[in-house]
């Protein structure tokens, strides 16, 4: 044995090595960051998913005509989808480009690099598809329109919230963190359960029921859209007060 | 790869003993601890000094072995104007820590066997 180990057993020695790699990996972990921001941004959404009703008298409402259906706006009864599919064009690519600056910042302040170009080409190669594709392949023979059952996924509006949930498993291998997969395999699920299912259908036993002609009629979409990002803003504060500090065990 | 690398003692036949399994410029506790951080993610330099409580002399030292010997590669960069020296490992210090652990745990195994 060299001088270096003169003192240690290979039982401490292991146990050692065991603790710096906990240590590394501790300190490059920095993922409270995206998951209150995509939560910030699908709030910030919010708008974009309350229908246009005109109320016509009681029990009757009245729906503007969805607009063109893209990809990432749906088909938005109330004519909001083109307005939502640029909104999430942008905040995606915004939100990828914003997290790889975090984690720039962050690699320089604690001298450990994780990543995070896999995680920002990933999210912004899969927004571009998303917005573009359909636009492209309009000019194509088969042209473009809705093919269930890839349909229901997109339907909604909610395939963001299903781009978040690619970049954010591609960022729990690059962080190798499996409390980040388990959050991600959450969100994957909420963002499922958003895009496949009337999430409002769970309220009603609860009491809410915005059927047509009630005032909150125009608000039937949201808990598909708060139910994802209710997922992301919890696990984010839960990552950010436990996140690794210096000084602290 | 070096030609320092190529002079290191191939390894014995681990079956034999596990300690003919170690290698001797791996088998240092901070190149370990060098090799072990960087394969979880590259490093650099400050960090490396404060983990595992080395001088920056002590570290460079370190450091020129296993860079010489082909098991880590280190860049030397400028962020603005601060100078910053990250701390990459190669596959064959992957390889060799890999051995090393292996070796480690097979000891560990037959002692308390």
């Amino acid at each position: 044995m060299t001088s270096g180990n003169a003192a240690l057993p290979p039982e401490e020695l292991l146990s050692d090595l065991a603790r710096l790699r906990r240590q590394a990996r501790s300190a490059r972990h920095a993922y409270w960051f995206p998951l209150v921001l995509f939560g910030l941004l699908t709030c910030a959404s919010v708008p974009f998913y309350v229908s246009d009703v005109t109320q016509a008298g009681v029990g009757v409402a009245i729906l503007r005509a969805p607009g063109p259906p893209t990809l990432l706006g749906g088909e938005q009864a109330g004519g909001n989808g083109l307005f939502l599919a640029w909104y999430w064009a942008l905040a995606l690519v915004a939100g990828y480009l914003l997290t790889w600056a975090w984690y720039r910042r962050h690699q320089r302040r604690v001298g450990i690099k994780t990543p995070a170009r896999a995680f920002t080409t990933t999210g912004i190669v899969l927004a571009a598809l998303a917005f573009l594709g359909p636009l492209l392949a309009a000019d194509l023979p088969f042209g473009y329109g809705p093919v269930p059952p890839v349909e229901d996924l997109w339907v909604r509006g909610t395939f963001a919230f299903l781009i978040a949930a690619a970049g954010l498993w591609v960022l729990a291998w690059a962080e190798r963190s499996r409390a980040l997969a388990l959050i991600t395999l959450a969100y994957t699920g909420a963002a499922l359960l958003a895009s496949l299912y009337n999430v409002e259908n769970l309220l009603y036993p609860l009491g809410w029921n915005p059927g047509f002609g009630s005032a909150s009629a125009r608000l039937t979409v949201l808990p598909n859209v708060l139910l994802p990002a209710l997922v992301l803003l919890v696990a984010g504060a839960g990552a950010f007060l436990l996140r690794p500090r210096p000084g602290r065990a | 790869m070096s030609t320092q690398d190529t002079d290191r003692q191939p390894r014995a036949d681990p079956a034999a003993h596990p300690t003919n399994g170690l290698d001797d410029t791996v088998h240092q506790r901070h190149r370990l601890g060098i090799l072990t951080i960087t394969a979880e993610a590259r490093a650099d330099f400050g960090y490396l000094r404060d983990a595992l409580g080395l001088t920056a002399g002590n570290l460079s030292r370190h450091l020129t072995v296993l860079e010489e010997a082909g098991l880590i590669q280190v860049e030397k960069g400028y962020e603005g104007r601060r100078p910053r020296t990250w701390v990459r490992i190669t596959s064959a210090g992957r390889a060799a820590l890999a051995a090393e652990v292996d070796a480690l745990a097979e000891l560990v195994r037959r002692h308390r066997g």
